[in-house]
């Protein structure tokens, strides 16, 4: 693994040397800390007497992983699973105790009802659904001869398991640490830096529309790992968690300023195509005082604080400025346009100077008294993807089960559990077809090794230092694969493999005729799995579910013009981002999905917020009552035109925000509401968005300088 | 105190349940020293939490023994 150890001495190649040797460090620091964990766990429950101390040790190397946190994380959804699937276990025995069809009925339904649970969430609690799966065949499968005993396997299972995550959430926690906490930490300050910087530099003007997306690609990526980290984070440390809410807020307000600081250029960016340039030229005037604002030197720590003053002075200063510049202009067009884009601005400032003021508070060295307002991070779930995976895992149960049944097959139990396992295991992967045939052959090559070591190593050997001695050697190989990018599937397996069929008890048994049956059973189990994702095709990643997803994104827009309004803008903004990241991470970066899903994320994102700000403002105060019914129906239309886009529904779609802002016009007093809707006006009439494929052939450009 | 507790008139080793109250246990105190940001006092702060589990838990199972 380390021949680059070798190549000493030339000084040219020592940094190369270093560099390598830090790598190959930290992969055999994680090698070590495994194995520690491993064989501890194994002596200890030995040392209790466990039933299957092979579980326990089994677990450790489940949750291994380089950092503290991802284990410690990892470790508490996979208790939570265990205990949820044991009682289900409990549960379904004594319910059908002498009914073997209606037994694994129940049992197939328990576990596809888990696996379609765990499509609905992401990183460890999804994880937590798989468990609770298989943790129920697992604990009922073996007694299904002899159902009392149906107790004491689930707390033999329960009591494996949590040994095996305490003792591995220890080793990783104690033994050379590696951090998360820092790498979410760099992250929310690389994010805070990039958008300051970006913010900083654009104030020049128009930012051409390709920049612009990839800007927007960026800002979702960073938010939403953001948050996953964050998720992780608060389990290694009990400062991160007392800043979680912080974490949140912070991450809030940077989705919501993105968004606004986004409309805005768009908005230049129409104004200039248009060639209304006074307008233009005078709104980038009036945000010169933030660039300078922003050019601050930014270093660690005390950045944030420093920033805080200069923004809310450039906020004065282009309070004091938009007056003067207002006056230069007279066209009642021009004057509009200015209106909606000095509007818009000071939105986007004090946005900005609350996200700003939250990365103050995280970069306090002290947490400050009284938590943060309470805001969740909302995700954007697919209910059908998660009705298919129920289903195909449901079925797979279902035919391995008949088959057990009808076969009369000793082994069948193992099949049926492995099959459970990988099913569960990788429903969420993308490409679960693949990722399955890779962790079959390391499974299997994994067996082979433990077939070497139990019967010419094992059985040469005596105690429990040599059983380490002699285990090690065999295990590390899989640990390291683990550890590069091309093998991690095949390591996990060979891990997984090697670990479950040497079965490690006080009273090991050497009966190589058992091993083979047991490892052909347990290969059918892995196969069926796999022939059962070629089968039922996941739904992810599928050009099915990415439609499904872009129409759901398009609907956020209906949500924005008719959920209820509390809490509105986080739901709002965050279901959003997960969208985007959802489909992002499913489809190829550059691809025509790809680019047509930005074009509607932007469409969507502006004309949104546009809505909501709009709502909030017509909630504010009193409407007239001839009033009221223009604002709503441009409401309704626009979210009909969205759910369901086509041509007719965007000429009314048109019309009804015309009628609207015209109304507007009509009335004394309701000014303030012309900004939000010519801002929805004008993202109806930009050409080069993705609308423009509903508008009627005539060119618009004409359209977008007389908007009213 | 029995070293069994029975749960619903089934009997679970009462180390198991012991064991799961220390983890709540210290679930809690680790908040609260990092509410209070006590873990900056600490040379070690995994190694100071393992030792204040070893602390709750053995004081807990001194209740079975």
């Amino acid at each position: 693994m380390s021949a680059a150890n070798l190549s000493t001495s030339a000084p040219v190649t020592r940094q190369v040397v270093a560099e390598t040797l830090r790598e190959e460090a930290s992969v055999w620091l994680f090698v070590v800390k495994t194995l520690i964990a491993f064989f501890l766990t194994g002596w200890i429950a030995m040392r209790l007497d466990l039933p299957a101390p092979s579980t326990a040790m089994l677990t450790t190397i489940i949750v291994a992983n380089r950092q503290a946190g991802m284990v410690l994380a990892k470790s508490f959804y996979r208790a939570l699973g265990t205990l949820a699937g044991a009682t289900a276990a409990v549960g379904i025995v004594a319910a059908f105790p002498q009914q073997r069809d209606l037994f694994l009925l129940a049992l197939s339904l328990w576990i596809g009802l888990c696996a379609g649970g765990a499509t609905l969430y992401r990183n460890f609690k999804s994880y937590a659904f798989v468990l609770g799966g298989y943790t129920a065949a697992i604990v009922a499968i073996p007694v299904i001869e002899n159902p009392p005993g149906v107790f004491d396997s689930a707390t033999a299972r329960i009591s494996e398991v949590l040994l095996g995550l305490l003792v591995s959430g220890v080793v990783s926690d104690v033994v050379f640490p590696s951090r998360m906490r820092d790498v979410l930490r760099r992250t929310a300050r690389e994010q805070f830096a990039n958008f300051v910087a970006f913010v900083r530099d654009s104030t020049g003007g128009a930012i051409p529309r390709e920049s612009m997306e990839k800007a927007h690609l960026r800002f979702v990526r960073t938010a939403v790992s953001l948050e996953d980290l964050r998720s992780s984070v608060i389990f290694e440390d009990a400062e991160a968690r007392a800043r979680s809410n912080h974490l949140r807020l912070f991450n809030q307000r940077f989705m919501a300023a993105s968004t606004s600081f986004q409309s805005l250029h768009h908005l230049i960016n129409r104004l200039k195509r248009a060639r209304r340039d006074t307008a233009a030229n005078l709104l980038i005037r009036l945000y010169a005082p933030l660039g300078d604002a922003l050019d601050a030197p930014i270093e660690a720590g005390a950045a944030a604080r420093v920033l805080l003053p200069r923004l809310a002075a450039a906020r004065d200063t282009m309070r004091g400025n938009a007056g003067a510049l207002r006056a230069t202009l007279d066209d009642a067009q021009d004057l509009r346009d200015f209106d909606t884009g000095a509007a818009l601005l000071l939105r986007f400032v004090d946005e900005l100077h609350d996200y700003v003021d939250a990365a103050a508070t995280l970069q306090t060295p002290r947490v400050i008294a009284g938590s943060a307002e309470r805001v969740r991070f909302d995700r954007g779930n697919d209910f059908l993807g998660a009705g298919i995976a129920t289903v195909r895992t449901t079925l797979t149960m279902l035919v391995l089960g008949a088959f057990w049944v009808e076969s009369a097959w000793p082994m069948g139990s193992s099949a049926m559990l492995l099959a459970t396992i990988f099913a569960g295991l990788f429903a969420t992967t993308p490409n679960p077809t693949r990722v399955t045939w890779m962790v079959m052959l390391g499974y299997f090559s994994g067996m082979v090794a433990g077939f070497v070591c139990e019967f010419f190593v094992l059985t040469q050997l005596d105690g429990y230092g040599l059983l380490v001695v002699g285990v090690a050697p065999f295990l590390a190989v899989g640990l390291v694969m683990m550890m590069t990018q091309r093998f991690a599937s095949h390591g996990l397996g060979w891990a997984m493999g090697f670990a479950y069929i040497l079965a490690l008890k006080n009273v090991q048994t050497y009966d190589p005729a058992h091993f083979i049956n047991d490892a052909i059973a347990q290969v059918i189990g892995l196969g069926a799995a796999a022939v059962s994702f070629v089968v039922i095709p996941p739904a992810i990643g599928s050009a099915w579910l990415r439609r499904r997803q872009l129409a759901r994104l398009r609907g956020q827009v209906a949500l924005a013009a008719e959920a209820p309004l509390p809490g509105l803008r986080h739901r709002f903004e965050s279901v959003n981002h997960d969208l985007v990241s959802q489909v992002v991470a499913q489809t190829e970066p550059g691809s025509a999905d790809s680019r047509a899903l930005i074009a509607w994320a932007l469409a969507v994102h502006e004309t949104g917020r546009a809505l909501i700000e709009l709502r909030h403002d017509m909630a504010r105060r009193e409407l007239p009552p001839t009033l009221r019914p223009y604002l709503e129906e441009a409401l309704r239309t626009l979210s009909r035109f969205y759910e369901k886009p086509d041509a007719p529904g965007y000429l009314l779609a048109r019309d009804a925000v015309a009628t609207a802002i015209a109304s507007v016009g009509e009335h004394d007093g309701v000014a303030h509401l012309l900004e939000h809707l010519h801002l929805v006006r004008m993202a109806l009439l930009d050409g080069e968005s993705v609308l423009a494929a509903y508008m009627p052939d005539a060119p618009l450009s004409k359209e977008i300088v007389h908007a009213s | 105190m029995p070293r069994e507790i029975a749960l619903g008139d089934a009997l679970v080793p009462g180390l198991l349940v012991f064991f799961v109250l220390a983890l709540l246990l210290l679930w809690l105190l680790d908040g609260l020293a990092g509410r209070f940001g006590l873990y900056r006092l600490v040379w070690h702060p995994p190694l100071f939490r393992l030792a204040v589990f070893v602390c709750v838990f053995g004081a807990l199972a001194l209740f079975l023994y």
